[in-house]
């Protein structure tokens, strides 16, 4: 289907709807059932709301849970003349995935903990989506719906299982980069000694944050940069191994220079790296697109 | 007069509400502190010392990994379980606070003394909310679920933290606990359990399997964390505005 020049959909006198016959009042009604569903929503998953909010707050590896909404809020705003075009068509199916969510809230509420409320929630929302707008819509919105499950809180059982292996490599991986430099490590464990000056690689340096944060801002920069779906999925791939071995290069930096340990520089080369971590991406993506493009020829 | 008695009153008042931490003595320097053996099973990662005795057992190390010493029936661990001893009297004698019972997943907690009478369980997340001494206070045994966590916040600290507990801990799998345990018999932390505090049992063995335990006192190695992933995303967001509107930034750039 071809959409309409976004002038048109911005029009202030053309209040969404655009291009399907739909009437301004019948288009206000719809807008007050999507904002009563919203209000809905928002009270039945309060108390699963205010524990991802908790952890966000508490959690340094979870903090940029705090950012993930407010992505794709703009995200759905950006694609508004895209959603608006569309024709609404209520699917039942939609009250069929609000059940399932609902049966996972309760068995959350039971006991199986803030995760399985936090996938409820989402799995409401995308109930909710396809109940008001159908199919089409949901298509229109699932990317950022799936953007979404950079919020979820952590799968204890999965972090934990990760956590000392990821602590483990981490201080594996620094010590090849310090013993490839010519500089004189020893390993114990989680622990580097070099030339006296000893880092451990604690639970909190595993890597996780990295790996979180860039494989978010992987799939945000490829949605922004490039118009291949299949990009995003590929860059989000290419993130994790350059997430591990940025990593490790810090941990490796701060072993070389015990200057680094200090809190204030610690951030800043920290914030470096990531930088440098976003360049290597965009690097990826051009890569990627050469490939792309001489296969393509 | 009349000021100094109410100042005096004061104080103890004070004194009463805001608990002090249970004296570790020795054992403070201790991850994990066993009465018969300690076994481990992966590769689970001590942070502070190790340390049996009576009991000359300790199996499992490699592949386990111990960022301390390892004191097999010493004078060290001997002096250890002493005042391993004296700490968990001390924790069983002070005055009974809030009656806790059954299971106490799904809630917050603030500083204070807890008490149950029977077993207790925690399914769920348990938060530890505020700054100050938690002291739970348990007849008979620990089990936590699988995937279940003790949350700190507030200024919360696992080193504040004290569980006395009346015969064996068990920490389910997955589980995420914080807090020194001080069991009179036995401490199981099954596969990929992690314990941010203490694993110490005064007559019993200490098992482990793939765990991480973080004794808060440590080896006094510093780390070398991350910035927060709020930051980092927040730096992403900023670069990749950035580099796209590079283009408008640079024609900016020209007109001025």
């Amino acid at each position: 289907m071809m959409s309409p020049p976004a002038g048109v959909l911005l029009d202030a006198s053309n209040t969404g709807w655009a291009g399907n016959n739909y009437a301004p009042a019948k288009s206000t009604a719809r807008q007050v059932i999507v904002a009563i569903t919203a209000m809905a929503l928002l009270a039945c998953y309060a108390p699963t709301l205010r524990g991802m909010f908790q952890q966000w707050s508490s959690d340094e590896d979870m903090s940029h849970g705090f950012l993930v909404p407010i992505v794709v809020l703009w995200i759905v705003w950006r694609e508004r003349a895209r959603w608006r075009t569309l024709p609404a068509e209520p699917s039942r199916w939609g009250f069929v995935i609000l059940a399932a969510g609902a049966g996972m809230q309760f068995i959350a509420a039971l006991g199986a903990g803030l995760f399985a409320g936090s996938l409820a929630f989402l799995v409401s929302v995308t109930g909710a989506v396809l109940s008001i707008g159908g199919f089409a819509w949901l298509r229109a919105l699932a990317f950022p719906l799936l953007l979404t499950f950079f919020m979820l809180p952590k799968l204890a059982l999965v972090y934990n299982q990760v956590t000392l292996p990821l602590q483990l490599l981490a201080s594996r991986i620094a010590a090849g980069i310090l013993t490839t430099a010519g500089i004189g490590v020893i390993r114990e464990g989680n622990i580097l000694d070099v030339a006296g000056h000893r880092v451990s690689v604690l639970e909190a340096c595993n890597g996780i944050r990295y790996l979180l944060s860039l494989g978010f801002m992987a799939v945000v920069f490829a949605y922004l940069a490039d118009t291949k779906p299949w990009m995003r999925i590929a860059l989000l791939v290419a993130a994790v191994p350059i997430a591990i071995l940025a990593n490790a290069l810090r941990v490796a930096a701060a072993g070389w220079l015990p200057s680094l340990d200090a809190s204030t520089p610690h951030a800043i080369s920290g914030a470096i790296l990531f930088v440098l971590c976003l360049a290597t991406l965009v690097i990826v993506r051009r890569l990627l697109n050469k490939v792309y493009a001489s296969y393509q020829s | 007069m009349k000021q100094l008695v109410a100042l005096l009153l004061g104080l103890a008042f004070s004194v009463c509400v805001n608990a002090q931490p249970v004296p570790l003595g020795t054992a403070a320097n201790f991850g994990v502190l066993a009465g018969s053996a300690v076994t481990n099973t992966g590769a689970s990662i001590v942070t502070g010392d190790l340390g049996v005795s009576p009991g000359s057992a300790v199996s499992g190390f490699p592949p386990g990994i111990v960022n301390g010493s390892i004191d097999v029936a010493d004078a060290t661990a001997a002096q250890a379980q002493i005042d391993l001893t004296a700490a968990y009297l001390n924790a069983q004698g002070r005055a009974p606070g809030t009656v806790v019972a059954g299971d106490i997943g799904g809630q917050t907690l603030t500083p204070g003394t807890y008490t149950s009478s029977s077993t207790l369980g925690i399914t769920g997340n348990l938060t530890l909310n505020g700054a100050g001494v938690y002291i739970f206070q348990i007849a008979s045994g620990l089990t936590t679920a699988s995937a279940s966590q003790v949350i700190l916040s507030g200024g919360a600290t696992a080193d504040n933290v004290f569980w006395q507990v009346g015969s064996s801990a068990t920490l389910g799998t997955g589980s995420s606990f914080s807090g020194n345990i001080l069991a009179q018999a036995s401490i199981t932390v099954t596969t990929g359990a992690t314990l941010n505090g203490r694993a110490l049992a005064r007559t019993g063995a200490v098992t482990l399997d793939t765990n991480g335990v973080a004794s808060p006192a440590g080896p006094g190695v510093p780390g070398s964390p991350a910035p927060s992933s709020l930051i980092l995303v927040a730096i992403g967001l900023v670069s990749a505005a950035l580099y796209l509107g590079r283009g408008r930034l640079l024609q900016a750039f020209r007109r001025i």
